[in-house]
């Protein structure tokens, strides 16, 4: 009993050891920074000079601060256009790719290509392709005989051309994931609503969308979250114009932390932005619990 | 768990050995009875070259000084490096590419070193620079904490053979020439109904440091050398101002400046006629062009009614000393040579960039230089006629105001210059405002 007693307490020893270059990194650049940023909340700082109490103040800004409002908004606005769109496209290819087809292999890596390429490298092509004057997609559009699209330099068009590319940049992970669950579909529910007269658009929406339910749930989570930290497509493309229609959350987080010294007041953006992140997750938890 | 513990103390001694070695390295500079400075320079590549070899030639002849070199740590902007390094206590000794519009977030925190207490520093900046010039450098406390350096005179330059192919036979003066040269150059070339070749562009994202190239250049040309403070505050509610708005809305209404991002350098490929630049691009251009590019430099343009000499935006980069230096004097004694007369001509032939002296194309140790590059003559001219930033707190903040107003004004034609400059003056001045009564509100 005793040695066994001691083998216990060895082995948990060699785990916490095993375990302690993670705790170390957690500690360092997760712990920590989250705390100091809790603490700043309540500080103005500039990084140079000291920290300085101003309690709630930083609150009183925010709820006054009409510019983060527009970046809820307009983060909001990307999610409601990139996540149908990317669930659709996504679903879409999913299918095509899942058909007897030559070359399959090679189309699904072709379209999981941009998800392992650098965000920044895209963003910067996708710049060149929406160019007004000289990019490829309008050259395309006057060849067809249309009017130019003034893609990123338009108030109602630089956002939807935002969600346009990151869905393009993301489809193949959510392909992947709708390819997942469509290969986990029993072939012989397909075959007996053939027996049964069903068409294939009445198998698709009696068979594959309520099969892919938590795949789809799954896609809208993760999609909503990678939306939410949008940043690198205006950062790069727009720098939050034209004129703040696409200055999203954490771009307008970064501006105050960064470009302007405000620590405090980007610790607390950044604070209420998660809580309010949190309310959607919860809610979208309690639709997957429902569905469930 | 034998082999682990081993393991963690091979790891620990090794972070000792380490320690120990860097430690011996000091201590024996110090034997040796040599300080030992840190210098940071700016991380492009040709002032790196500069400072690599002045460096080397000032600890070839001071051996009780030792210099060691390192270029400003990768980041957004220098400032960014800086700032961070005086929160870590981790600044050099010295630093050659200090920004004056930041100027106040590093004195407040007590990072630099007053530089008037030096005995000779007045006596020897003002045989270097005119008093006015060196007057503008003076922070708020009534102190120096930078020795002005050097200058980057914005102008513009512009490929002649497109010039001269539109019939346009001398630069733009005035904004009326300005924009009937645009007219002329601003052309659908194939015929496929877009525009090919353009006068120029900016790059029209709402980035507060953008508008140092098109607003505030052209801001200071059209008021004779106004910054955007004054005595009493923030002036630049002013018809200068207007006009300016009112010149870049008449550019993009009219297509002369494409809305759209670039990459590469199309003025060198001949789809911009002209560029808003400084000396620096004078190396690039020579490096790059095709030999049959011929180009020319000339002034900001001006309000068609303004009369006097052409002001700029001089980009002034300065030396300062941190306060975290052991040894002020010995960095006073290297700044001085940084910016000594045989300095500032390696400045010139190895950066292409101003030194801020006096009567510098008739000094005759330079003039063989600018005989050799009569570009960089023009760039010299221009020098005295520069302006800087203001040093204030909340610059960047202006700035941004200026710029949302300006992208909303002369970008996309949504509101009026005079709306515009209002509502950029507007929000300046409650920024500063609120700083000012509300100290703990940022």
């Amino acid at each position: 009993m005793k040695s066994a007693q001691l083998k216990t307490k060895s082995s948990d020893k060699t785990g916490y050891l095993m375990s302690l270059p993670y705790v170390i990194y957690f500690g360092l650049f997760i712990g920590f920074p989250l705390v100091f940023s809790f603490i700043l909340i309540f500080h103005k700082w500039n990084i140079v000079t000291p920290m300085q109490w101003i309690g709630l103040r930083n609150f009183y800004r925010l709820f006054h601060d009409v510019q983060f409002f527009i970046a809820i908004r307009n983060t909001l606005v990307f999610l409601v256009i990139h996540i149908p769109l990317q669930i659709f496209t996504a679903l879409l290819l999913a299918i095509l790719l899942n058909q007897k087809i030559k070359l399959k292999g090679f189309f699904r890596a072709l379209y999981f290509l941009p998800v392992i390429v650098s965000g920044v490298v895209i963003t910067i092509l996708w710049q060149q392709l929406f160019a007004y004057e000289t990019g490829l997609l309008n050259l395309l559009l006057t060849k067809l005989g249309l009017s130019k699209i003034p893609w990123l330099i338009n108030i109602k068009w630089a956002m939807p051309s935002i969600a346009i590319m990151a869905t393009w940049k993301n489809v193949g992970l959510y392909i992947v994931l709708f390819l997942v669950g469509l290969q986990g579909i029993p072939r012989y529910l397909y075959e007996a609503a053939e027996i049964d007269g069903a068409r294939p658009v009445q198998q698709f929406f009696h068979i594959t969308i309520p099969a892919l339910n938590s795949t789809m749930v799954l896609v809208v989570i993760l999609s909503t979250i990678g939306g939410f930290s949008l940043f690198i497509e205006p950062f790069v493309m727009t720098g939050g114009g034209p004129m703040n229609s696409t200055l999203s959350v954490m771009l307008y987080i970064y501006n105050q932390a960064f470009y302007f010294g405000h620590m405090g007041y980007a610790a607390t953006l950044g604070f209420f932005f998660a809580f309010i992140i949190l309310i959607v997750v919860l809610i979208q938890k309690k639709f997957v619990e429902r569905k469930d | 768990m034998r082999i682990q513990a081993t393991i963690t103390l091979f790891l620990l001694l090794g972070v000792v050995c380490i320690s120990c070695g860097k430690k011996r390295t000091a201590q024996t500079v110090a034997a040796q009875g040599a300080v030992r400075l840190t210098y940071w320079c700016a991380s492009n590549q040709s002032e790196i070259d500069l400072a690599t070899e002045l460096v080397s030639k000032w600890n070839a002849s001071h051996p009780k000084i030792q210099v060691a070199l390192q270029p400003i740590p990768a980041s957004q902007s220098s400032e960014e490096a800086l700032l961070a390094a005086i929160a870590g206590k981790t600044t050099p000794d010295i630093c050659a590419n200090m920004w004056p519009g930041a100027m106040d977030d590093f004195t407040s925190s007590g990072g630099l070193v007053r530089l008037d207490q030096f005995p000779d520093f007045m006596d020897y900046l003002t045989e270097r620079i005119p008093t006015e010039l060196l007057e503008s450098f003076r922070s708020p406390d009534g102190h120096y904490y930078q020795i002005p350096w050097k200058t980057n005179p914005i102008m513009i330059m512009y490929n002649k053979r497109m010039f001269r192919k539109a019939g346009i036979l001398k630069p733009p003066r005035t904004y009326s020439e300005y924009l009937a040269a645009a007219k002329s150059i601003t052309k659908d070339l194939n015929g496929d109904g877009r525009a090919d070749q353009w006068m120029g562009y900016q790059d029209i994202r709402p980035i507060w440091w953008q508008r140092f190239f098109d607003y505030y250049t052209h801001y200071i040309a059209a008021s004779g050398g106004q910054t955007l403070f004054d005595s009493m505050g923030i002036c630049f509610e002013n018809d200068a101002s207007i006009k300016v708005f009112s010149f870049f809305q008449e550019i993009y209404r009219n297509g002369y400046f494409p809305r759209t991002t670039f990459q590469g350098d199309n003025f060198l490929a001949g789809k911009f006629a002209t560029v808003i630049t400084g000396p620096w691009n004078i190396t690039h251009v020579e490096k790059f062009k095709k030999p049959e590019f011929e180009y020319d430099i000339f002034p900001i343009p001006v309000p068609d009614d303004y009369h006097g000499p052409v002001y700029t935006y001089g980009d002034h980069k300065n030396i300062s000393i941190f306060s975290t230096t052991k040894n002020p004097e010995a960095v006073w004694k290297f700044a001085r040579f940084l910016i000594s007369a045989q300095a500032d001509l390696r400045l010139l032939e190895v950066c292409s960039q101003i030194p801020l002296r006096k009567n510098l194309t008739k000094n005759p140790l330079y003039q063989s230089y600018f005989r050799e590059n009569p570009m960089m003559t023009k760039f010299a001219e221009q020098a005295p006629f520069t302006r800087g930033v203001d040093g204030s707190s909340v610059l960047k903040e202006i700035f941004d105001a200026i710029s949302q107003e300006y992208e909303a004004c002369s970008i996309y034609g949504k509101r009026t210059p005079e709306e515009a400059v209002a509502n950029a003056a507007h929000a300046g001045r409650s920024r500063r405002q609120r700083r000012q009564t509300r100290p703990g509100y940022h």
